[in-house]
């Protein structure tokens, strides 16, 4: 956070940040792709995954905490990692604090999500609404950082 | 908020400190759900059980477990104990001593894997203390995060009477509140100067 709060060292730390998001990129598409494995974007597909095809048997609770155990870690630091960038963003004054509740929002309640599903016939529709919202807040987040990273190179170079 | 220049960063540090608080939370539950939460549970984790057929745990099984969480959470703690150092949340000795201990936990927590798995199950009971030593110190990150980050009282305090902020420095050149004796000499001569 040092080199975050002294706006002098910026231009010296755009190598890593435009790396960074290269990789939080990479890391969402792949979190992505977990999503389309279990159950993808439809209500009925993961209602199976979770509470098990055709009398097969559902999910433990086990399983269902180490879901929400890796996604806090891959969530959480993702999140702090952008919105730190985007704290530090001039460009994004308007729009930094909606953007960051949105995905932190989205984000809690795709990671327990699966809790309800579990408990209750009917709300697979649910992880797929919570799913696409955090998917989409957080790559929202991720583009305002890279935007505003760009432009501050460009203007830089100019 | 102690340091002005931390205000942008209230947001990412509260989420970072909502996100702590569900890794500790879904920890607590997998270790009590997995592991029984009790030494005569770890030691049947590990070592097996004959009345629940669970064979004991391989070196690939371990090694599954311990090498992820050898880069997960000491890259969480970094980022923490780096944020709270940084905002002088505590005392620097005070800071160097709660990032030994979470450090330490942790990495007890993951070598007292193999060694109840190797060396016996008397080891069981480090292996709850490890893991509990842990939580508290990931709760304690959390709260520190949520002490420097969160709209206080302190600030209520501080536009109302500026004098009486914690670390504001009065008409009489002392210090106000309960600041580290370096961090108000450092504050006093700043005044001086």
């Amino acid at each position: 956070m040092r080199w975050l709060v002294q706006p002098a060292a910026g231009a010296r730390a755009r190598p890593p940040v435009a790396l960074f998001l290269v990789f939080a990129g990479l890391a969402l598409a792949g979190l992505a792709v977990q999503r389309l494995q279990a159950g993808g974007l439809s209500a009925a597909g993961v209602e199976a995954f979770y509470r098990g095809a055709e009398g097969g048997e559902p999910l433990s609770a086990a399983a269902l905490w180490e879901e929400v155990h890796v996604g806090a870690f891959v969530y959480g630091f993702v999140l702090f990692m952008l919105s730190a960038l985007a704290a530090v963003a001039p460009r994004l004054d308007g729009v930094r604090g909606a953007l960051v509740l949105t995905a932190l929002a989205a984000t809690l309640a795709d990671l327990f999500a699966p809790f309800a599903v579990s408990a209750r016939p009917g709300l697979g529709a649910l992880r797929v609404a919570t799913s696409v919202l955090a998917s989409a807040a957080m790559w929202a987040l991720l583009a305002a950082v890279a935007v505003s990273q760009l432009r501050a190179w460009r203007d830089a170079r100019a | 908020m102690r340091d002005p220049r931390l205000a942008p960063f209230r947001l990412p540090a509260l989420a970072f400190a909502a996100f702590l608080l569900v890794q500790a939370g879904s920890a607590a539950a997998l270790f009590a759900l997995k592991l029984g939460g009790s030494p005569a549970g770890v030691s049947a984790f590990y070592l097996g059980d004959v009345e629940r057929f669970t064979a004991p745990k391989s070196l690939p099984g371990l090694l599954e477990v311990a090498v992820p969480h050898l880069a997960a959470i000491p890259i969480v703690l970094f980022a923490v104990a780096h944020v709270v150092i940084f905002a002088r949340a505590l005392p620097a000795r005070v800071a160097r001593g709660l990032a030994t201990l979470s450090f330490g936990a942790a990495l007890a927590g993951i070598a007292v894997s193999f060694g109840v798995r190797y060396l016996g199950p008397a080891l069981a009971p480090v292996k709850v203390a490890a893991f509990g030593l842990l939580e508290v110190t990931l709760l304690a990150w959390a709260a520190l995060l949520a002490a420097v980050f969160l709209p206080a009282r302190a600030e209520a305090t501080a536009r109302a009477r500026p004098e009486a902020a914690v670390g504001a420095v009065r008409s009489d050149g002392r210090v106000a509140g309960r600041v580290h004796r370096k961090e108000r000499g450092r504050r006093a001569e700043e005044v001086a100067k």
